[in-house]
């Protein structure tokens, strides 16, 4: 006799087990649900923030993004022009865009718009498209381009006003980069934006095109020199490396992961002892199990497939909880603009390895005792 | 009362080693002792030979060990020294107790201890979960079980709808479960009336009728007097060892 039992008898045998001790059983659940809750919304709120910092270097749709290495967060990133210059130098570089990015809050629903610095002979290179009226010229003032998301949301026209960077602005075009965070946000003239924020001569992001683009030794080579030649300056060419120029969200990442092993110790101490107790009131039954011929290791089974039961039911609730969380968040004034939410099957699969992980490492212990009860003495247990 | 069946050699669940040989006694006790803590001796020097398919009855007075010696041979516990041998075999030799009690052993205890959260199929099939037998025999075996106990059609019922005797009745059920050659009770009438003490003894003789070994330990002379023979103890030793007149 073994514990990989799984016939139907068996486990309807292990479910009249668990729904026995309603009360607990529920409580335990619920314990499992929260401790999901927490992991699922930390992950997908932190998640979306990468990803909201990813759409910003996915914009110039470049092979390589360059960043001031170190930066608490990437808009904080600072390049100037001769670095730009040493860039745009770099042998296999075909292009290098530089731009300034910055934010303001327009009204309630865009609390963090994005402003984009660039220069108008770089737009085609920056991947935009102008679909409507005609880019500003290079030392236009006054002149701003509206992504078609934002002119649609602000409900702007060509010809209409707008007011950014202190001062009121004429729609001079409409452009499409593609990119729904490009494409929800305005485009300047770069010294426009760097006189405002009185940066003169710096962007803050390069967009890197490289000759043999779908060459990743290609990509390397430049990446190298880059870095080589300017050892103050970061690449990114995947999502993965964000971390490298934005401190922040390594700060934030950690502090999830923190939080996450938190919240399952937690869960597994309540699991634990919420277990201990059922080992105590269940002594007899245990004791009996073991008279009748169960193996020890039989018995460390049904307690751990019931562990595992309140487990899915935890993990069901703790998502479906997370959900409404995160949507509320999403709501939050603050926030909008910043947290695009998206559920991503990382964050549902880390919250079910929570679930079962604080479950198993709960019961574990529990499991154990129970199977070391001598029969005899359990059976007489009051 | 139906007919008790325990067919071992054509049963799809029996999985039990066969018999070591047809002159061994099913049960022999060599010199057993059992102290506790030292200071309390339970059992003392005990010798006794119990042949294959007989009925014995186990008396005397409270304390005097015949409890100790059934788990003893239950194998719930071990003796302090001696041996105690299941058909020529000592239990010292099984690697895995859990099985020797799975496969030869059917347990009856005074206070029936089911399972008060499942149901009565439930509780006749636990003791046959891991054996070879599929769910359709597993259900198959339960089934003609509390049919046999006179509880058909109330296999859904958990055992807190039942009265004592008809717990008790299940619980010797799950007991044949697993077609043992040994069925221990410990005071299986001790707490019921005379009509279900009557029942569950007749069953106790259907049982013994199929060839089962049955040691039934009791306090009580008259249930003692359906048995075989009458073993009587006192203060951890076999003081007396009679036939009786039961028409077995």
């Amino acid at each position: 006799m073994d514990g990989s039992e799984t016939s139907v008898d068996y486990i309807a045998f292990m479910l009249r087990g668990v729904w026995a001790k309603k009360t607990r059983s529920i409580g335990l659940a619920f314990a499992v649900a929260f401790a999901v809750l927490i992991v699922v919304t930390l992950q997908v709120t932190s998640s979306s923030l990468e990803q909201s910092a990813a759409a910003v270097m996915s914009v110039g749709k470049a092979n390589i993004t360059v960043v001031q290495k170190g930066v608490a967060d990437i808009l904080s990133s600072t390049i100037d022009e001769g670095e730009l210059g040493s860039i745009r130098r770099t042998p296999g570089v075909t292009s290098a865009v530089g731009v300034l990015v910055g934010t303001q809050k327009v009204n309630a629903d865009n609390p963090v718009f994005i402003e984009i610095g660039i220069n108008p002979t770089d737009l085609a290179a920056f991947g935009v498209t102008v679909v409507a009226g005609h880019p500003y010229t290079a030392s236009a003032t006054n002149q701003v381009m509206l992504g078609w998301r934002a002119a649609a949301n602000l409900g702007l026209h060509v010809g209409d006003r707008f007011h950014a960077l202190g001062t009121w602005n004429t729609v001079v075009g409409i452009y499409s980069t593609g990119n729904a965070f490009g494409d929800a946000g305005a485009m300047f003239p770069l010294p426009a934006v760097q006189g405002y924020n009185r940066l003169p001569g710096v962007v803050t992001l390069v967009f890197v095109k490289v000759a043999n683009s779908s060459s990743s030794r290609a990509i390397n080579a430049v990446v190298r020199r880059i870095t080589y030649a300017m050892p103050q300056l970061t690449t990114i060419t995947t999502a993965s490396q964000f971390g490298r120029a934005d401190v922040t969200l390594v700060y934030l990442k950690a502090a999830v992961t923190a939080s996450s092993v938190l919240a399952i110790a937690i869960g597994a101490v309540i699991v634990g002892n919420t277990m201990l107790l059922s080992l105590f009131e269940r002594t007899r039954e245990f004791g009996l199990l073991r008279a009748v011929g169960w193996t020890r290791r039989r018995l460390i089974g049904l307690l751990l497939g019931e562990s595992l039961v309140l487990a899915l039911v935890g993990a069901a609730l703790g998502v479906a909880l997370s959900f409404a969380a995160i949507s509320l968040l999403g709501q939050v004034p603050s926030l909008r603009g910043v947290l695009h939410v998206t559920f991503s099957a990382n964050a549902f699969a880390r919250g079910l390895a929570t679930a079962v992980g604080m479950t198993i490492l709960g019961s574990l212990y529990p499991s154990i005792r129970a199977a070391r009860l001598v029969p005899l003495k359990a059976l007489s247990y009051e | 009362m139906s007919e008790i069946t325990n067919d071992r050699a054509s049963s799809p669940v029996f999985t039990g080693p066969s018999s070591l040989g047809e002159t061994a006694p099913a049960v022999e006790l060599r010199h057993v002792s059992k102290s506790y803590e030292r200071t309390t001796r339970a059992l003392d020097q005990i010798d006794l030979r119990i042949g294959v398919g007989e009925f014995v009855a186990v008396t005397g007075p409270s304390g005097c060990g015949k409890s100790t010696m059934l788990h003893l041979i239950a194998a719930l516990d071990v003796p302090t020294s001696g041996s105690v041998l299941i058909d020529g075999r000592d239990l010292t030799s099984w690697r895995d107790l859990s099985r020797y009690r799975r496969e030869h052993v059917g347990l009856v205890f005074q206070l029936h201890n089911l399972l008060a959260s499942q149901t009565l199929l439930a509780n006749v099939e636990v003791v046959m979960f891991g054996t070879e037998a599929s769910v359709h025999e597993r259900r198959a075996r339960a089934r003609d079980l509390l049919a046999q106990v006179d509880l058909a059609g109330r296999e859904r019922r958990r055992p807190t709808q039942l009265s004592g005797g008809e717990r008790q009745r299940v619980a010797i059920a799950r007991a044949l479960a697993n077609h043992p050659t040994l069925l221990l009770a410990d005071e299986p009438t001790g707490s019921l009336d005379s009509v279900s003490a009557g029942h569950v003894l007749n069953l106790f003789n259907a049982v013994h009728a199929t060839g089962v070994t049955i040691i039934l330990v009791t306090h009580d002379l008259t249930i003692a007097a359906a048995a075989e023979r009458v073993i009587h103890m006192r203060d951890g030793a076999v003081v007396a060892d009679v036939p009786t007149t039961a028409p077995n």
